[in-house]
């Protein structure tokens, strides 16, 4: 019986296949299992573990990376669909020792508090900004409404996405 | 202690701008928007094997065999461990507790009746798929909130299926019902929670030199560490646990045996071993809120004077019984809520069931009897037609009255009216005849109000002690050990501001540690909303040791000067602890019984306005805003404060329309995220936090805990809402669009006919 608490019994090791993913404008190139997951290829064989796992089936957004520009939840695609690709991680998002504006105005306004589902948040809302960069605050709810946040009651994170829209907008 | 006026002016011969009242950020904030902090989950270390748990299938089985050959014989594995591996079985000395793994029987599905131990994480969790267990089914118990008819054939403990009860009154609450001018009944349903703290349950545990290390989050690591040395029959100084940081809590942290199962795997491979659950297992294994069947009846008068309050209670606690006697005992003290009346009765029941097991969830038993107790209320101010807010008023207890049921004196923080007070000024509340008549098509809205106390740490007569342990260094540097620890809230942010205005010195001169046994002083869970309110009293006082020291050696010194001498002196080191006070006098208690209620002296409040929109056709809810007042005495940092109402609104709100962990005849209907729903920020509308001004005399700078009965009104005020909007008042929680549906559907045909 496969079931949901014990999982099934998995087929043995396959070969290993060959990846190169450019991680925060680094490339990596490295072995890895076809069955292995994005988000445990960052975490586990590159050591990117900003990326975390709330629940391995999509619905958290705790692992939310940028895959090309685009957000992608690194726990529900393979890491040999990723290979070539350009992967941005939390771990990306500061310049130069320069913190992004979402990352100060999260850290400045209460936007978290365990931080579990901090990084996911930041890069839905990088992206979110990004097609969006002056959102209501309901546009702000609807853009993170993939992202589980079980401290904040999400307040605060809408208020942090709010303070730091200005900041990015480009100056006119 | 300190008093409001002198609190700044007496210590601080510094000009430095006191800390305590600002929104400090947390101190981990940085290293969490960079991705930096290491989560226990996060940690590895080289050597270290990766283990997986093999689980029941069945709700209540005989274990006929257990077979691990296949499992050892996986290339790759380093150890099977099943019961008879476990030097001491049990979690804890109480057998109810349960097992660490499943001895002969297993009880729920998702008990762990395996460990397997691999080089990596496959391995091991294809390992663990191949053991073969034989099972006997036995017969189901769907426990008493599921099945309510239900006529158990067996029993799941040689004591039977009762795993406790409490029953306690005052007055003559049946002379009261017979002639009450209204008496309102409401018979409630409220449903298994779960957590979800977004980091599943895990970390590492290391053997070495005859000490076991666990990193594994922990709500309360000193209990921990105890069930890690009772089940491995190890010293308790052999253990050592370090807590975080750790994704989130919320109750779940407090009964998880993950410490105990890496414990034992550490033991035994002598290697450092990784385990992390994964979210079906935390969702089917993992703790719950109980479920509670509440049956509540009020006597009022015509003016709305309460005469009695009539609560039963029974609360499924699944396989084992963990806290659900202590859950009992909070829901007896808090059934008479906030509301001064002279006849008050309560008996409750904790069950066993083969449904999912339940453990501490915030608000500890609260939110279930609370839900139609304020229903109660809501719905004689409708048949009364009085404003629900001043019918509350009336009845409210008063700082320094005495409880309905129990006959102790509320603390002179006990801030009822005020909180009420705030709640109901606010427009949301004054203007909701203006909002229900912009009511348009099906969409009816409604507004709701309800109010809540709980009780701030473990209750009178059990001891309830936090500590704190203080190093001052030659270089002036103080370092403070205490507790409780942190699990999400930066708790230890707070301590250093309430440290940095004792010593009047800035507070990047102060470090705080907590969640580590082998440093911190035991200081008791991070539980009962005490951590700020205890942890925080004991930080005050280790802090003014070293102050009065400091004052001793003279003011207006250079810190570094004084501190080498004090080094010198062999004076350096400080400890303090703070117990928690019992009630002033026990009442209606017999004293020897104190514990046995546990009832508490200081009580946090909330009162919260919800404003919503039902549809008439479809059941459907949409919320529009919450106001949340809270009685915190004095916040020590207002924006963590906020951020901890504005979370427990959310999960309020997740208890009151979406959450609901269902399992069919002991089977799990839910099994994950995708059919377990958590509030998105779509479904959290806008919240809008009012701290209310208090000073409870007896915590630090005036604080106490709040972080728990933020949690209670909300369900409440959503269904007085729907009320208001529908006629119709759910007591069925979660309010799903199927259960509304429902109730509008057999209202309109009792219209009709």
């Amino acid at each position: 019986m496969s079931d949901h608490v014990n999982g099934a019994a998995e087929g043995t090791v396959a070969n290993k296949v060959p990846v190169t993913i450019t991680v925060n404008g680094r490339t990596h190139r490295a072995d890895c299992e076809p069955r292995t997951t994005l988000a445990d290829f960052l975490r586990e064989d590159l050591g990117y573990t900003g990326v975390h796992l709330g629940c391995e089936h999509g619905v958290c957004g705790a692992c939310t990376v940028q895959l090309d520009g685009s957000t992608a939840r690194s726990c529900c695609m393979l890491a040999v669909q990723a290979d070539g690709s350009e992967v941005t991680t939390v771990e990306g998002l500061a310049e130069d020792g320069q913190l992004h504006p979402l990352q100060e105005a999260f850290w400045n306004r209460h936007g978290l508090q365990c931080g579990f589902c901090t990084p996911g948040m930041l890069m839905t809302a990088c992206e979110l900004l990004a097609d969006n960069p002056d959102p209501s605050a309901e546009e702000i709810r609807e853009g993170i409404s993939g992202n589980l946040c079980r401290c904040t009651g999400y307040q605060f994170i809408v208020e942090s996405i709010q303070e730091a829209a200005p900041k990015m907008r480009p100056a006119t | 202690m300190t008093t409001p006026d002198t609190t700044h002016a007496a210590r601080t011969s510094t000009p430095a701008v006191p800390m305590v009242g600002r929104s400090v950020p947390a101190d981990d904030a940085g290293a969490i928007v960079s991705g930096a902090l290491s989560y226990v989950t996060d940690r590895r270390a080289s050597g270290m094997v990766w283990a997986a748990v093999h689980r029941s299938v069945h709700p209540h089985a005989h274990l006929r065999s257990v077979d691990t050959s296949r499992a050892v014989a996986e290339s790759g594995v380093i150890a099977v461990l099943t019961g008879v591996d476990v030097p001491n079985n049990h979690l804890g000395s109480d057998p109810a507790n349960g097992p660490v793994l499943a001895d002969q029987v297993v009880r729920q599905v998702g008990e762990a009746i395996a460990l397997v131990a691999a080089v990596d994480e496959a391995t091991a969790r294809r390992a663990a798929a191949l053991i073969q267990v034989e099972y006997e089914p036995l017969p189901v118990v769907s426990g008493p909130v599921t099945a309510p008819d239900e006529v158990a054939s067996v029993s799941l403990h040689p004591g039977g299926n009762v795993a406790g009860t409490i029953g306690f009154r005052s007055g003559d609450v049946d002379a009261a019902l017979g002639t009450a001018e209204l008496v309102v009944e409401m018979d409630t349903v409220t449903s298994a929670q779960e957590h979800v703290a977004i980091e599943t349950p895990g970390g590492m545990a290391e053997w070495d030199l005859g000490k076991v290390t666990i990193w594994c989050g922990s709500q309360n690591p000193g209990l921990h560490r105890r069930l890690v040395a009772h089940a491995l029959g190890l010293d308790a100084d052999d253990v050592r646990l370090i807590s975080n940081p750790v994704g989130g809590a919320f109750g779940s942290r407090n009964d998880d045996p993950v410490p105990v199962y890496l414990a034992l795997l550490a033991w035994h491979t002598r290697r450092p071993v990784h385990l992390h659950l994964s979210r079906e297992e935390t969702t089917v294994a993992g703790p719950k809120r109980h479920p509670y069947r509440t049956r509540v009846r009020i006597a009022v008068d015509g003016a709305g004077m309460l005469s009695a309050i009539d609560s039963r209670a029974i609360a499924d606690t699944g396989p084992y019984v963990t806290s659900g006697r202590y859950v009992l005992k909070t829901s007896a003290e808090m059934s008479v809520g906030p509301y001064a009346t002279p006849n008050a009765r309560f008996d409750g029941t904790v069950a066993y069931s083969n449904n999912a097991n339940a453990g501490a969830f915030r608000g500890f038993g609260v939110p279930q009897v609370a839900f139609g107790l304020e229903l109660a209320m809501s719905r004689a101010a409708e048949r009364l037609r009085l404003d629900p807010a001043e019918l509350r008023r009336r009845n409210l207890l008063r700082a320094g009255g005495r409880h309905s049921l129990y006959g102790h004196p509320v603390g002179h923080g006990f801030r009822a009216v005020e909180t009420l007070d705030a709640a109901a000024e606010h427009p949301f509340w004054r203007e909701r005849e203006a909002w229900a008549a912009g009511s348009v098509g099906p969409w009816r809205r409604g507004t709701g109000i309800a109010l809540a106390i709980k009780g701030v740490g473990m209750g009178s007569g059990r001891g309830d002690i936090a500590r704190a342990r203080l190093i001052v260094a030659t270089d002036g540097q103080i370092n403070i050990w205490a507790g409780p620890n942190h699990t999400g809230q930066a708790i230890e942010t707070s301590y250093r501001q309430v440290a940095a205005d004792v010593l009047g010195l800035p507070a990047d001169r102060i470090r705080v540690h907590v969640g580590d046994t082998e440093l911190v002083p035991e200081s008791g869970a991070t539980a009962a909303s005490r951590s700020m309110y205890a942890g925080g009293a004991a930080v005050e006082r280790v802090c003014a040791q070293l102050r009065a020291a400091l004052d001793e050696a003279g003011a207006g010194r250079p810190l570094q000067e004084v501190a080498a001498e004090l080094v010198a002196a062999g004076r350096a080191e400080y400890e303090a602890e703070f117990p928690l006070p019992d009630v002033a006098d026990p009442g209606r208690i017999p004293p020897e019984a104190l514990a046995e209620y546990a009832p508490h002296a200081v009580y946090g409040c909330s009162a919260q306005v919800v404003r919503l929109e039902v549809n008439r056709l479809t059941g459907e809810v949409r919320l529009h805003g919450v106001v949340c007042a809270v009685d915190a005495g004095v916040a020590i940092n207002p924006g963590a404060t906020i951020g901890q109402a504005e979370g427990g609104v959310a999960q309020g709100i997740g208890f009151a329309l979406f959450e609901e962990y269902r399992v069919h005849e002991g089977r799990p209907v839910t099994t994950g995220l995708e059919n377990y729903l958590v509030p998105t920020a779509v479904d959290t509308p806008p919240i809008e936090t009012i701290l209310v001004p208090g000073y409870e005399g007896t915590g630090p700078f005036g604080a106490k805990g709040m972080s728990e009965v933020v949690v209670v009104p909300t369900a409440p005020a959503i269904a007085a809402a729907i009320g208001a909007a529908t006629g119709v008042w759910p007591q069925h929680l979660p309010v799903t669009p199927e259960r509304l549906w429902t109730a509008l559907r057999a209202a309109d045909g009792v219209v009709a006919a």
